[in-house]
């Protein structure tokens, strides 16, 4: 992905950006297998007002 | 000095909003060159401001609590004709033609904007050792990093160069640069406080907020910008009645926000805790979900969502610090799989975490981890465990950004090198009131708001 992607990612960045990555994407995997398949997006909190949030 | 001192002594002719500029003014021209708070000082519009403003009092207009008071703004906030930078040497030349919605509030309420203050890059990190304008310093230790991204927001603040200061939050930016220099840091309920103006970051994560010098300062600031603002501002301190928290039900946790907590921090905690509690407050202690889930959450969002905002930038790699790059090169390989399903998980986080406020009125917990780091220290040891100083800062901030609910960090102690101490204030979407009732009453107790830094006490 990292040779891939456009333009790509600089290897002498790569020590820096992988490992920690990997880490935080695998904790990812173990919270996404309980998502109940109903669920939305978040959407802000209860009483929010996004008029002006762009 | 407090706002609301200020303000007596400008209403009771002590001082004019002239006078009080050109002391501003002098204060940051001497303090400027230690700590490098100010990224651009607006002496000339400054000037001009304080002569009309003092010409609208002698002829009776009168804009409240802020009219005439010197403060300044984060430079990722729009301001007309002055330049603002985000921080970055991209937007080195950057002048906006508009102002922030929160910028025109403060106005409208007779501020007099003294200056942009310096901020990490993109306000994308928290050490506020900027590549392009220089380190920020901390009043207390310029040794040491403010905090940030806020950081010259709140080294002003704490040096007592203007009482107040807008900023903003999107994993802890208002809150750790409080919690590092002995300030008030106020991060609002989700959109309760508008951005427009305010230079996107991460566009689900990002909030406006203030810093200021005590509660009080920070609370009357807070209902000029507030939608649906009650107008509440706790009673004034002189007064001497003591506030009381009696039918307060505050949650101290009993997991993740009290795990890997540097000792003296610790010993704080439980000293403020205590003092909740001889306040009348009912205290109960409480196992909270899954603290660490919302910040790998909160982390996955906020890489995919900056780097929408910012990988147009990569053209230019040479004018971007490298802890920006490596962020921004994280961001781009998130596939959007995992960005959607971390903004589902966050759904079912959040409707978790809400069944606490079922039993609770607020929640504390320690604001940061640790006290200030050095300037370049990219790891901190506490206890045994050593810890990414960016992931450790805001290991318990971020979680209220995931969230959306309203923080704030006030000063609880001092540990033994003299540094700042900051307790976390947590409450319900939209209740800003009680967690503004809760920290003043607990700084009145504290008895160490608006202390300064010795280098800077005069």
């Amino acid at each position: 992905l990292a040779a891939a992607a456009e333009p790509p990612v600089p290897e002498d960045l790569l020590p820096d950006v992988l490992p920690a990555l990997e880490k935080l994407e695998a904790a990812l995997r173990a919270l996404e297998v309980a998502i109940p398949p109903e669920t939305l997006l978040w959407n802000g909190v209860e009483g929010s007002d996004s008029e002006d949030a762009s | 000095v407090t706002i609301a001192e200020i303000g007596a002594a400008l209403r009771g002719k002590k001082i004019s909003v002239r006078e009080l500029t050109e002391e501003a003014l002098q204060r940051i021209a001497e303090a400027n060159p230690r700590l490098n708070a100010f990224l651009t000082v607006t002496e000339t519009a400054a000037r001009t401001r304080a002569t009309f403003l003092d010409g609208e009092l002698a002829r009776g207009i009168d804009h409240g609590p802020l009219h005439g008071i010197p403060i300044a703004h984060k430079d990722n906030i729009f301001t007309r004709g002055v330049r603002t930078t985000g921080g970055s040497k991209i937007f080195a030349d950057f002048i906006p033609d508009y102002d922030a919605t929160i910028v025109r509030q403060l106005n409208d309420a007779g501020a007099n904007v003294i200056g942009k203050t310096g901020l990490h890059e993109f306000a994308y990190g928290i050490t506020s050792n900027n590549p392009h304008f220089g380190a920020i310093r901390n009043p207390w230790d310029p040794e040491r990093v403010p905090g940030g991204s806020s950081g010259g927001s709140a080294a002003a603040v704490a040096a007592g160069l203007v009482p107040l200061a807008t900023g903003s939050d999107t994993g802890g930016s208002i809150r750790i640069p409080a919690s590092f220099c002995g300030v008030v840091g106020l991060k609002p309920t989700y959109e309760r406080v508008s951005r427009t103006g305010v230079m996107p970051l991460g566009l689900t994560l990002d909030h406006a907020g203030l810093l200021a010098g005590t509660m009080r300062d920070v609370a009357s600031a807070f209902s000029l910008i507030a939608k649906h603002s009650s107008g509440y501002v706790p009673a004034p301190r002189a007064d001497h009645r003591v506030i009381s928290l009696g039918g307060m039900r505050i949650g101290v946790p009993e997991n993740f926000f009290v795990e890997r907590i540097a000792p003296e921090v610790m010993l704080s905690f439980r000293a403020a805790v205590q003092t909740a509690a001889a306040l009348g407050a009912h205290v109960t202690e409480i196992r909270l979900p899954d603290g660490e889930a919302l910040n790998v959450v909160g982390r996955i969002a906020q890489l995919s969502e900056v780097s929408a905002l910012l990988a147009r930038y990569l053209d230019r790699r040479d004018e971007i610090g490298r802890d920006i790059l490596v962020l921004v090169e994280q961001g781009r390989l998130i596939p959007a799989i995992d960005y959607l399903n971390a903004q589902r998980v966050r759904t079912v986080l959040a409707r978790d975490f809400s069944k606490i406020w079922q039993h609770l009125d607020c929640l504390m917990t320690p604001a940061t981890p640790m006290t200030a780091p050095k300037i370049g220290e990219t790891s901190v040891a506490i206890g045994s465990f050593n810890e990414d100083v960016r992931t450790a800062a805001t290991r318990l901030t971020r979680p209220f950004n995931v969230l959306g609910w309203p923080a704030l960090s006030l000063p609880c102690g001092f540990s033994n090198a003299g540094m700042p101490i900051g307790l976390q204030l947590v409450a319900p979407p939209q209740q800003e009131d009680s967690l503004l009732q809760a920290g003043a009453a607990l700084e009145d107790a504290f008895g160490i708001a608006g202390r300064r830094p010795p280098l800077f006490d005069r």
